[in-house]
């Protein structure tokens, strides 16, 4: 697995293939989709692939791909090893969510969530093979939200594909479990070798499971939080445990779509709050009330000073 | 993500941002420091800041931009407010107006410089050093001079005339720039289908007229409105033509609808719905593949068939 495409730059989304077996060309394929990486705040979320000729399929169940959440990081290497090795009918791409990617589409104006973007990027996924000239008759998906939801979007999405959307997918369909080892071999490599952007001198990299209930995790996250910028591009910004990390031990950052309560949108929506009576003096800071700023200037927000 | 944030005071700033005119950044001629100075404001009678360059040559207004979720970042540090100031060419005459219009009452000639003075800015005797001040006195007062001394007298007429030629100038500015004088507020990236000539001359008047006035007194502003003839707007709806050609009959014209509400200042300010907090974070919320509350309550062949 050739990762350096990611490393170049670790902040976008990217993806990563195998070749395509000619066998997949020319027999109906089954396909497998699952992802490593949902849950922790540090690091990429990746979407793993993985098809081969319905006529190999008990091939794949010999080699014991089966329920990669109880295989160590040394047996997934292996097994991942296997697949490599069965390159001529077995295939597999991926797709690389940077945590960058992960945060800037959470926390953007319309937000996009996690369930959309999940679903978007194996729908993605199932376009490249498809494009990729892979003969699929069915594929086969662990679950992100409501099963017959997704089942339902996916078959609109690829008619003529006969689409199976099952929680524990990954244990019940070996196509299934070996996207999951691909998915989890990719994840575990960038993460050990994370390259980070930022100039942080000798990064401490011991940052436990990146999991936000690890006490590793959290200390790695108070340790690297700046006042200013928050953190390097490998944390992801919208999850909760670094948001409240951010706001509290953080600079305040007000965005224009913030929600906002009290004097300043009271002001903002011309009308005054409670509380503007009992101040010292109401408005105290307007000379003159009855002059308005001509539209000149008031449209391009210009006002005069009184003092700097 | 609902926790209320709470804006901290605004920290005194030691560094401003500043567009600034060539000759007030170009030190290298003079010996002193161009300065901020306080001085009243003709518009307001309250204080302003301006600017002097050195040597009092020439007077500069200050003005900021500044709107709301704004930040700078400036080299290696952040500066809490992205306020940007301007600093652009002024006439002092402006300033020095309001002095004369007030000894004018006296119907007195005097000398120049008993007349500027200000117990509260007593910086203002230094626009008289601008080297527009003096020699444009003339287009605001009478002047007499005896021996070698000059005496001045306000000039309402001179005055109007004066304002009257800085209107027209702006129109100038204002059609070479291409600024939209007609009513409501236009984007100007918005790609017009019509061209702005379709502007009447009227409407660039009234918006000269408008801009001057943030520079002269409110009763000198509304005797520049009749000098200039600029009929007064009874009813915000007569800037702009019908929409729609009313139908000539007998019967009493009644309006079909009411636009005057649009008009009204704090209609354009207002939300189109007020949403209550909750409900405004409920509706950024990414709703696909959600059902909505009413689909539970409908025929159940209507609910499948979406």
């Amino acid at each position: 697995m050739d990762l350096s495409s990611f490393e170049i730059d670790n902040s976008v989304s990217c993806r990563l293939a195998s070749q395509i077996p000619d066998v997949c060309r020319t027999e109906d394929c089954c396909l497998g989709i699952d992802e490593a990486g949902r849950g922790p705040v540090l690091g990429p979320m990746v979407y793993g692939i993985c098809f081969c000729p319905v006529s190999k399929k008990q091939e794949l169940k010999d080699s014991k791909v089966a329920d990669s959440k109880t295989l160590t990081e040394a047996e997934r290497e292996n097994l991942f090893q296997k697949l490599d090795e069965a390159r001529s009918y077995v295939g597999w791409a991926l797709q690389i969510l940077s945590p960058n990617t992960i945060s800037t589409s959470m926390l953007q104006r319309t937000k996009y969530n996690l369930n959309a973007l999940s679903h978007d990027t194996a729908i993605g996924l199932v376009q490249f093979a498809l494009d990729s000239g892979v003969q699929l008759r069915e594929v086969f998906v662990d679950t992100v939200g409501p099963a017959e939801k997704y089942e339902e979007k996916l078959s609109k999405r690829f008619p003529g594909i006969e689409v199976t959307v099952r929680p524990k997918a990954d244990s019940l369909f070996p196509i299934v479990s070996a996207a999951s080892i691909c998915a989890k071999v990719a994840r575990d490599r960038v993460v050990k070798g994370w390259n980070f952007a930022e100039d942080l001198g000798e990064v401490d990299t011991d940052y436990g499971s990146g999991y936000p209930n690890d006490p590793k995790t959290k200390a790695w996250l108070l340790k690297y939080l700046d006042p200013v910028f928050g953190y390097p591009q490998f944390v992801r910004f919208s999850w909760s445990t670094a948001q409240t990390l951010m706001d509290s031990k953080g600079v305040i950052v007000h965005w224009d779509d913030d929600e906002e309560d009290g004097e300043k949108a009271a002001q903002r929506q011309n009308n005054k709050s409670m509380l503007s009576y009992f101040s010292a003096s109401a408005g105290g800071n307007d000379q003159n009330p009855t002059h308005q700023t001509h539209r000149f200037f008031s449209e391009r927000r210009l006002k005069s000073l009184d003092t700097l | 993500m609902a926790t209320k944030k709470k804006r901290t005071p605004n920290v005194h700033n030691d560094s401003w941002v500043v567009i600034a005119a060539e000759p007030v950044v170009d030190t290298q001629k003079h010996e002193s420091d161009p300065a901020f100075v306080r001085l009243r404001n003709p518009s307001t009678d309250a204080a302003s800041l301006y600017m002097l360059s050195s040597d009092d040559v020439q007077l500069f207004e200050v003005k900021a931009f500044e709107e709301d979720f704004h930040s700078w970042f400036v080299g290696q540090a952040v500066q809490r407010d992205g306020r940007l100031l301007f600093v652009t060419p002024m006439d002092p005459l402006y300033l020095i107006l309001p002095y004369l219009i007030k000894s004018g009452r006296e119907g007195k000639f005097q000398p120049v410089d008993q007349v500027v003075m200000d117990e509260e800015f007593p910086a203002c005797s230094r626009l008289l050093s601008c080297t527009r001040s003096l020699a444009s006195l003339h287009h605001v007062a009478e002047e007499k001079e005896v021996g070698k001394l000059k005496f001045h007298r306000y000039s309402p007429e001179k005055t109007m005339n004066w304002l009257k030629k800085k209107v027209e100038r702006t129109v100038l500015a204002l059609k070479a720039r291409n600024i939209s004088v007609g009513e409501g507020v236009k984007s100007s990236t918005y790609i017009r289908v019509k061209s702005e000539s379709d502007y009447h001359e009227e409407d660039y008047l009234r918006y000269a007229h408008g801009l001057i006035s943030e520079y002269i007194s409110e009763d000198l502003s509304k005797a520049l409105f009749k000098h200039l003839q600029l009929p007064e707007l009874t009813s915000p709806k007569e800037t702009e033509p019908p929409s729609k050609k009313r139908k000539l009959s007998d019967k009493p014209v009644e309006a079909g609808e009411d636009y005057t509400k649009f008009n009204s200042a704090d209609y354009a300010r207002k939300p189109p719905k007020k949403m209550t907090a909750a409900q405004k974070s409920l509706a950024k919320v990414d709703k696909t593949g959600m059902k909505t509350m009413s689909s539970f309550f409908s025929p159940k062949g209507k609910a499948e068939k979406k």
